[in-house]
């Protein structure tokens, strides 16, 4: 281990460490702006001169090796001259618009300006000027502020996986663009912001509304997806500005997607519902708390009196705290009533009462970094979860074997060494096949045998063998299509069943808060921690079933089930069906929802909860601004409610109460279930003529918050909502690219225009969820598609 | 988009990089497409990245930092004067007035007529006759408001 | 004992008083230096800190482009701005108050502008009627400053030697 001594300080630094690395660790300060750690080398700002001994020029401390007995000067007169030099030759094409950009207050350029920079330029000749880009919704560009760090370059080739931003010409001529004036579209691309050392990419929806200083931070944890990525919550004067990453090394480390980022625009969306409103003789009217908790009272105990109480059902969004969750399904057992569910996209329920007690990842988020070898399944695993995704991108760098089992051939940003793409309604089988493969000789489980029939797939072998040479390092993650699909329990048995024959782990994370959900009850079958429900032996309903056999009660958690429920149409009849819909929601939903009361509750923004993420991490935040207007925290709703319905235990004054109440502490160690038997397959064929569909969620429709998000909507990842078929598809059909078509699923017919995607495979219509064009389509699997 | 002998070339020099290195060719591959093109236009940079394999902004990079790959339409002949610190300090400004006035044209822009381009380059390695200008294929040397008379009158 | 004498004299012939009256006396007859105010001011400094007011460039366009400088630097916090991007893709408030019984006059909001658009004009007398009117909001501001702007810019050319 070399010895270095820097501004006299000796050192013990591991081999091949640059001197910058070993500075920072030793606290000694040198300035930068081209280097980052989570970026390769570029040296190209000269900042970070250093004066090392028996060199004959200053050194780039970020581009230099520690060598033993090196002696590094930081502050020497060498080096603070040169790293003068360095600052006035990057001022020279600075612009002095400090004032007016957004960067101001937080700026290195402008930090270290004051530092090492002159008082006067000496530069008497033209500044350049370079043109604006516009490269997208999400960022603003000021490019003759730009000081060629390469930077946004590097993150987007080394992180982010798709070069969009590359430096043309040279020397004075050098400019960060697109080619041709393309967007960035990366689902990451908000870093390149957090990442940017000058003004030159800001932004866009905060653009000009406030100034760094004034900003008070606040910590929060993002709700729209299963990794509960820390964040610092900005706000002025009670109103969130943005969103920035609040770095931990074993969640999101520095980074945020877009969606976690820019989803703050729909906390101040003008859609936001300040006041409760009810609903009388079908006029919606505003009302006080008082008047509008009464009248959901009276309906919820109305239908009980005339129903009975499982007749009524509630819906909780994956987006919900821990609190919230528990809270829900406690409310709803005090009335004496199973029916609470948060799987909103689940189709199938066969393994309830076998699964293990909550769905995770199946092992640490900063493991999938460094496996061996993972299987997707089902999984679209760079859009439905971006930071996982690039966690997967990590492994694939540090040369795991990435394989992949999908209904459509989505487009990642890592290699994937083998692949099987087939239909939707075939993915059971063609995993089937790589248990099958798995085995080798000794002998299939029967009941996976059974989906094996036709097992030779090209592949298969090439997948188990893959993951049995990974061994222990080997992870088998179930996506949201496989969650969401008709035969989920049968790929997460065969995807157990894989994982016991290879030595592998698996895991099927949740959408959003789920596993927090799992953890408070806030499922019909199972109670606080996974117990049994005591009295759930009666029939009880999921989520799908209490769309599908329309209940007289709904008590909704932010939940709009038209877009969110598996079943739209099935969701929005149920609701219109009802004799007492009552809405705890966080904006004003009367237009998508047949509500009778609505009542404000908080985003996660303005209300304190926990939040469990896919590896079982418990987080907890507290309100970062208080609620709009009159809207409560939900959990305070909930709370109220059950006093008002007489239930025992609803007198906390905290929710730290609610989450003592859920102690962690208490929590049973997650251990591997026995596996569940596959459900022999149905006799579901596909109907002549019929195209199989993938109803996947768009990655920016996947809650009420991401819905109304505005400039998250206008991103290319955002299509409207399309049938996309391959070429091959398309000229079966007669259709071209623009057309129109009409698709008809089980019930209904809709009329959608035509994209050409030769991702999806033939025999395929990709038809996304969560919008309101399909919604009539209902979850129907088989769907037929005509020229309109 | 290229004819099936430029397709042959490419290949040619794809193949002594290895494999996973096929982004190596982005130089050559670009030269072949402007011999056949004339010039480079976007969707020529476009289908060398997709035959490369490599995001199109990166040939993109490359393409724009040489001065020697030409993303406008050029003329018959392309003049390169090189104005870099030697040739400066020989003159190279009073034989790029000299060439302005006598073609009317600024660096970037070409004749009327479509005979000459005229293009302002970095250093082209012949310092040591400075002033110097690229003319087509062939360099010219020590250039003297006459000499450069002579040289354009030769061409067709 | 001579001082007590000395002092019993003093007291006796009433001298501190004589003193005083003398002083008195003196001024009673000296010019005056009282100035009728109202009628009659004192001329004030070009540096006089008094009423805000936000200038405009002779265009006519706002000078304030929303750096929040002054803001920043205020010490009472009497100055509250909301800012956004105008249609013309600027930085332009969009609320731009003074509380102006929370300020003090310290001046330090001038010293901070970037773009000389807050000033303290010479106006030193101004009252309010109701609750609420101390706060002036920035339609007033700019009118202050398209009113006085002769004299504001006066007042800054006069000083601009000793910036």
């Amino acid at each position: 281990m070399p010895t270095i001594e820097i501004d006299g300080k000796a050192l013990d630094v591991e081999k091949g460490k640059m001197i910058i690395e070993a500075a920072d660790a030793a606290g000694i300060y040198i300035p930068r702006f081209c280097y980052h750690e989570k970026l390769s080398i570029a040296a190209n700002c000269r900042m970070c001169l250093v004066e090392v001994e028996k060199a004959p020029k200053p050194l780039p401390a970020c581009a230099t090796p520690v060598v033993d007995g090196m002696k590094v000067f930081t502050s020497s007169p060498l080096a603070v001259e040169a790293q003068k030099g360095t600052m006035e030759f990057l001022l020279i094409n600075h612009p002095l618009d400090c004032p007016v950009c957004d960067q101001g207050g937080e700026c290195p350029l402008q930090d270290q300006a004051l530092g090492y920079g002159k008082d006067i330029s000496r530069f008497a000749e033209k500044k350049r000027a370079v043109d604006d880009k516009d490269i997208g919704p999400l960022i603003e560009t000021e490019m003759t502020r730009c000081i060629h760090c390469t930077r946004c370059v590097r993150f987007g080739q080394e992180v982010a996986g798709i070069m969009e931003l590359g430096m043309t010409g040279r020397g004075e001529h050098s400019e960060i663009g697109t080619f041709l004036g393309h967007s960035v579209d990366s689902e990451l691309s908000g870093n390149m912001v957090d990442l940017c050392p000058v003004g030159a990419l800001t932004n866009k929806p905060y653009r000009f509304s406030a100034r760094v200083w004034e900003l008070a931070d606040h910590a929060g944890i993002s709700p729209h997806d299963c990794v509960g990525a820390n964040t610092n919550i900005q706000s002025v004067r009670g109103r969130v500005k943005r969103i920035l990453p609040r770095d931990n090394e074993s969640v999101n480390q520095c980074w945020l997607s877009d969606r976690d980022r820019y989803s703050f625009e729909a906390l101040n969306s003008p859609e936001r519902l300040s006041r409760p409103m009810v609903r009388r003789d079908g006029q919606w009217r505003e009302a006080d708390w008082e008047t509008a908790l009464h009248q959901a009272v009276s309906g919820i105990t109305g239908v009980i009196e005339n129903h009975g109480a499982d007749r009524i059902g509630a819906l909780a969004a994956p987006t919900s705290t821990l609190e919230e969750f528990y809270l829900l399904q406690k409310l709803m057992r005090a009335m004496g009533c199973h029916n609470v569910d948060h799987r909103l996209r689940q189709q199938d329920f066969r393994d309830d009462d076998e699964s293990i007690m909550r769905p995770w990842l199946g092992c640490r988020i900063e493991d999938l970094g460094r496996a061996r070898a993972i299987l997707l399944v089902g999984s679209n695993i760079r859009k439905d979860q971006p930071l996982l995704g690039l966690r997967v991108r990590d492994a694939a760098r540090g040369g795991a074997k990435i394989m992949a089992i999908n209904a459509m051939d989505y487009d990642f940003h890592f290699d994937v060494a083998h692949r099987i793409i087939a239909a939707a309604s075939d993915l059971p089988g063609r995993l089937a096949a790589v248990v099958h493969a798995a085995h080798e000789g000794s002998e299939v489980p029967s009941d996976v045998a059974a989906w094996a029939e036709e097992a030779e797939f090209e592949d298969a072998a090439a997948i188990a063998s893959a993951l049995k040479d990974a061994g222990e390092d080997a992870v088998v993650v179930l996506g949201n299509a496989a969650a969401s699909h008709a035969d989920a329990s049968v790929l997460k048995s065969m995807a157990q069943a894989l994982a016991q024959q290879t030595g592998a782990s698996w895991g099927c994370p949740s959408e959003g808060n789920g596993a927090a959900a799992w953890v408070a009850g806030c499922v019909p079958h199972r109670a606080v921690h996974a117990r049994p429900a005591t009295g759930a032996e009666k029939p009880v309903s999921n989520a799908m079933e209490m769309i599908d056999r329309p209940l007289k009660s709904y008590i909704l958690l932010n939940v709009e089930p038209t877009l969110d429920c598996a079943d739209g149409q099935a969701a929005k009849q149920a609701m219109e069906g009802a004799d007492c819909v009552v809405a705890l929601t966080v904006f004003d939903i009367r237009d998508n929802v047949d509500a009778d009361v609505m009542l404000p509750v908080a985003p996660y923004s303005e209300t304190s909860g926990s939040y469990v993420n896919c590896e079982g991490r418990l987080q907890s935040v507290t309100g970062a601004v208080a609620p709009l207007g009159e809207a409560r925290p939900a959990w305070k709703v909930l709370r109220v409610l059950g006093n008002l319905l007489d239930a025992e235990g609803f007198d906390y004054v905290t929710s730290e109460d609610v989450k003592n109440e859920v102690a962690w502490s208490q929590m049973p160690i997650l251990d591997e279930s026995p596996r569940c038997g596959v459900p022999a397959p149905n006799a579901r064929r596909r109907p002549a003529g019929a195209l199989v569909r993938i109803a996947d969620v768009p990655l920016y429709r996947v809650d009420a918050l991401v819905r109304r998000a505005v400039s998250l909507q206008l991103t290319a990842d955002n299509q409207p909502a399309m049938a996309q078929l391959c070429a091959e598809e398309a000229q079966r059909v007669g259709v071209e690219e623009g057309d129109r078509v009409s698709v008809a699923g089980a019930a209904a017919e809709v009329s959608l225009p035509v994209r050409i995607n030769d991702s999806v495979p033939t025999g395929s219509v990709y038809i996304p969820s969560a919008w309101q064009a399909t919604v009539p389509l209902g979850n129907s699997t088989f769907v037929k598609v005509s020229k309109a | 988009m290229l004819s099936q002998q430029s397709e042959n070339e490419i290949d040619l020099e794809i193949a002594k990089y290895p494999a996973e290195q096929k982004q190596a060719a982005v130089m050559a591959a670009l030269a072949i497409a402007q011999r056949e093109k004339g010039w480079l236009d976007e969707e020529t940079l476009d289908y060398v990245a997709r035959r490369l394999e490599i995001p199109a902004i990166r040939v993109a990079e490359v393409a724009t930092f040489y001065s020697m790959y030409d993303l406008e339409p050029v003329g018959r002949h392309k003049i390169s004067l090189c104005t870099n610190i030697s040739c400066m300090l020989r003159g190279s400004e009073d034989i790029k007035k000299y060439l302005e006035d006598k073609l009317s044209i600024k660096p970037g822009q070409t004749t009327s007529d479509g005979k000459f381009t005229l293009k302002e380059v970095e250093c082209l390695a012949a310092c040591c006759g400075a002033p110097m200008m690229q003319v087509d294929d062939d360099y010219h040397e020590n250039l003297t408001p006459q000499r450069v008379d002579e040289i354009l009158d030769a061409m067709e | 004992m001579g001082a007590s004498i000395q002092h019993y004299i003093k007291s006796f012939f009433l001298w501190e008083l004589v003193k005083g009256m003398q002083v008195t006396g003196r001024h009673l007859f000296a010019r005056k230096i009282t100035v009728q105010y109202p009628e009659e001011k004192t001329p004030k400094s070009p540096r006089f800190r008094g009423l805000h007011a936000l200038r405009r460039y002779p265009n006519g366009e706002e000078r304030c482009i929303a750096c929040k400088l002054c803001e920043a630097v205020c010490p009472a916090l009497a100055i509250t701005i909301e800012s956004e991007e105008r249609d013309d893709g600027t930085r332009r408030t969009t609320r731009y108050e003074i509380d102006l019984f929370k300020c003090i006059y310290c001046g330090f909001c001038e010293e901070a502008c970037p773009v000389d658009s807050i000033v303290e004009t010479d106006i030193h007398e101004f009252h309010f009627e109701n609750r609420g009117e101390n706060i002036i909001t920035k339609e007033q501001l700019l009118a202050i400053g398209d009113k006085y702007e002769n004299q504001i810019a006066a007042a800054r050319q006069q000083d601009a030697r000793y910036r």
